[in-house]
């Protein structure tokens, strides 16, 4: 397909005084009515304007001065160019001999941008107001939220939670990882929420499952369910450390963290997707950004558990340093995570964890163990 | 009149490549002054009766539009949102209600979005001299794309012409240049003339599943219950075991050209049905005619896809080999198997950098050479099959106000609209 020409190029016409020029091929638009008119073109230097003649028109030509004369940006086509003048928004010169433009100083010289009261405060608005959003009214709506979320709700949520959970852990296709269901071990766990203080035997009452997989976690899901990897038992070296961790946990679920967790997720991760608009690979940020708001929130619910642990120990007659022996052995086995890493992750670096812990323990009382050998070997083998 | 393209990709290209660039460099922010600059190219090189279109948009209002819409739309979705998961989990004791809640209460706000843009880039359109405009109506075009997206639903997608074409109406009756209106004439009913590939596309595939489980079923035992054949596809997945026998197997490749043949039918569907709806707009006895062709819009777009893909893994590719060439190859592969680390001398903020750097550089590269392999030939064949007939009109033109405009496409923007430039 033969594409028709560009703006066409014209000639310099050769005038004594050199200020006339070729009008030819070039066309005046008012502003006004979508009709190209033809052009005479003169420029008066001794003025510092550009006559442009209108001849075939009733009106009569206009006047722009020189240096008020802009080229339109960012135009495609090699030949011809656009012209405009700062005093009329709407006027247009499109000019195919561009032997005139050297008489225009300012052709590329740019209006400053109008408004920048108004838009600085809009900015400010609209970051205050994810700023607001994010760090106070969501976390302090999802806090009072969580209080009245109905607890057959919170303990639907924490079953599916749990069955998802165990699925995935177990990989597609199979059936979901085994819970452990030695008597005498969970019997001794029993044993050890009893001792904490803990509520029993109601429709309220913490739930505790042992799950069949290496992993050294334990972790609290909404309507009361505490759940224990294999692992953590197996690398704990007295029953008090799992009493720690379990303490930890009730923390949580006396908390509501995970209820907590689970509405304030809903919030920020729509609202930073939307800052990022459709900019190329916002998905990355939004992640890593997402990480770090949640981290935050996590470190703060952390902390609001570990002290609930230490006062639960102390009263079970346990020492608090439990906690900081099992988050030693943690730390022995996957290391510590400082600086930057720390704030991706949502435990408060363990090495401050394990100071406060035992910062906790009285140095003159005589502490006691929560389960005797016997129990403490049947918990061991709660998973044979 | 005709309507004339000019401009080459090489200029666009590196147009593209250098505002993209900044794109990337300011984190996103310079993306207002990239979108301005690339309408304002596409738009100067459309040139109807050879003068070219003028973009006035201004950046500096795309991010005034922009803060304007986060304002509003951070309490829509933070509120909202939790509103509705604390509802969900209550009464329905799962997330999934509340996110699927609120994804269905963001598609009346994204039809909106979607009207308010095309307002701003029409009144920021001047051909002429004389301005585009598109009168205000956004809570009634939401309104009314949303019950023929229902009416369209369950009829099956046997409607859906009917939707294209009183969506487009709705629009085009409000468009106007300078004093004059745009009218849409014609019937919904003339745009089954281009839905026809993709339905004879839809018989194929659907008498492809008949014939492959009712006439000469794949597989033979045909009691075998759906159930047991999903189960006996993921067992064949995970143990490589086929616990059934398959009866000419290869008759699944017929899929294949089902699929491309479907594909095809939708971008037929999509550019015919402009171009029929192009043919019966007119305005002040002004008729646009367009002489489109489907099957060339279709190779444009595999075509210019595949040839950008290409590119891109070239580039891939080339970036790795100077990455071995660096390093070593013998680094690479250690690197890779985990027993070197040969970036680990570098302080752990500059690798993220790094890496962070190259994969902003693979979508910047991919949304350059989309505009320069697939968005530029398109518009250039829509241009140039599009013409302009009994121009006399024209001359009773007169230009309308300015379209003042503070939220500019923001909301488009937010709610990532702006995926067409």
């Amino acid at each position: 397909m033969t594409q028709p020409p560009d703006l066409p190029v014209g000639t310099m016409q050769d005038a004594p005084d050199g200020r006339i020029f070729d009008g030819r091929d070039s066309g005046y638009f008012d502003g006004d009515a979508p009709v190209p008119r033809s052009v005479t073109l003169m420029v008066d230097t001794a003025a510092g304007v550009l006559e442009i003649g209108l001849p075939d028109s009733v009106a009569a030509g206009v006047r722009w001065p020189l240096d008020e004369i802009r080229q339109l940006d960012d135009t495609a086509g090699q030949q011809g160019v656009i012209l405009r003048w700062t005093g009329d928004p709407l006027a247009r010169l499109h000019l195919a001999d561009t032997l005139v433009l050297r008489h225009m100083p300012h052709l590329t010289r740019r209006a400053p941008p109008k408004g920048r009261g108004r838009l600085a405060a809009w900015a400010f608005a609209a970051v205050a107001a994810v700023a607001v959003q994010i760090g106070v009214l969501v976390p302090l709506l999802a806090d009072r939220l969580a209080t009245f979320v109905p607890p057959a709700g919170e303990r639907a949520l924490g079953e599916v939670t749990f069955g998802q959970i165990r699925q995935a852990l177990a990989g597609t296709g199979l059936p979901p990882l085994p819970v452990c269901e030695g008597a005498q071990g969970l019997a001794a766990l029993e044993k050890m929420l009893v001792s904490l203080g803990v509520e029993r035997e109601t429709d309220a009452a913490i739930k505790v499952f042992v799950l069949d997989h290496e992993m050294v976690n334990a972790f609290a899901l909404p309507g009361g369910y505490v759940v224990f990897f294999r692992g953590m038992i197996d690398a704990a070296l007295s029953p008090n450390e799992i009493a720690a961790v379990l303490a930890h946990e009730v923390g949580h679920v006396e908390n509501r963290d995970p209820t907590r967790h689970a509405l304030r997720s809903a919030g920020p991760i729509g609202i930073l997707g939307l800052l990022l608009g459709d900019f190329a690979g916002g998905a990355a940020v939004l992640f890593l950004t997402e990480q770090l708001i949640s981290a935050n929130y996590a470190q703060g619910a952390e902390s609001g558990a570990d002290e609930f642990a230490y006062a639960a120990l102390e009263d079970a007659g346990v020492s608090p340093a439990a906690l900081g022996d099992m988050f030693d052995r943690l730390r022995a086995e996957y290391g510590d995570t400082d600086g930057i890493v720390s704030h991706f992750v949502s435990h408060p670096t363990l090495t401050s964890r394990i100071e406060r812990s035992r910062a906790a323990a009285q140095p003159d009382r005589s502490y006691r163990d929560i389960l005797t050998d016997e129990d403490w070997a049947s918990l061991q083998a709660v998973c044979d | 009149m005709d309507v004339w393209f000019v401009g080459n990709r090489s200029a666009l290209f590196w147009l593209a490549l250098k505002s993209g660039f900044w794109t990337v460099l300011t984190l996103g922010f310079y993306r207002f002054w990239m979108k301005t600059r690339l309408r304002r190219w596409y738009w100067s090189a459309i040139r109807p009766g050879g003068h070219p279109l003028e973009y006035v948009g201004d950046p500096w209002e795309k991010l005034l539009g922009f803060f304007i819409a986060v304002v509003i739309l951070t309490f829509y979705i933070g509120i909202v949102n939790l509103l509705l998961m604390f509802a969900s989990f209550s009464l329905f004791q799962s997330s999934v209600l509340g996110y699927s809640a609120s994804v269905v209460g963001v598609i009346p706000i994204w039809f909106y979005a979607q009207y308010r843009a095309r307002r701003y880039v029409l009144a920021r359109t001047r051909w002429r001299g004389v301005r585009f405009g598109l009168e205000k109506g956004a809570w009634g075009y939401a309104w009314r794309a949303l019950t023929h997206w229902l009416v369209t639903i369950c009829s099956l997608g046997l409607l859906w012409p009917r939707m294209t074409f009183y969506l487009e109406k709705y629009k085009t009756d409000r468009t106007l240049f300078g004093s004059g209106r745009l009218k849409q004439g014609g019937r919904w009913v003339m745009l089954y003339r281009a839905a026809i590939p993709f339905a004879v596309a839809m018989m194929f595939a659907g008498g492809l599943v008949v014939w492959l489980i009712w006439i000469d079923p794949l597989l033979p035992d045909g009691d075998a219950e759906f159930d047991e054949i999903l189960n006996g596809i993921g067992l064949a997945a995970d143990v490589g075991i086929i616990p059934f026998t398959w009866e000419r197997p290869l008759r699944l490749f017929l899929f294949i050209p089902a699929m491309i043949a479907m594909v095809y039918g939708a971008v037929h569907y999509r550019f015919v049905s402009k171009r029929i709806l192009a043919d019966h707009k007119h305005a002040q006895g002004v008729q646009m005619r367009s002489r489109l062709n489907g099957l060339r819009i279709s190779v444009i777009y595999v075509l210019g896809t595949t040839i950008a893909y290409t590119i891109l893994l070239f580039g891939i590719l080339g970036v790795l080999g100077v990455a071995a060439a660096l390093l070593g190859f013998d680094a690479m592969i250690e690197a890779q198997i985990g027993t070197a680390d040969p970036l680990g001398d570098l302080p752990q903020w500059l690798s993220i950098a790094i890496i962070a750097a190259l994969y902003l550089s693979v979508f910047l590269f991919w949304s350059v050479l989309h505009h320069v392999f697939v968005t530029f030939p398109l518009m250039r064949h829509m241009a140039i099959t599009l013409s302009l007939n009994n121009v006399a009109g024209l001359s009773q033109i007169s230009q309308r106000a300015r379209d003042e405009f503070a939220e500019a496409e923001g909301f488009a923007e937010a709610l990532d609209l702006g995926a067409a430039i």
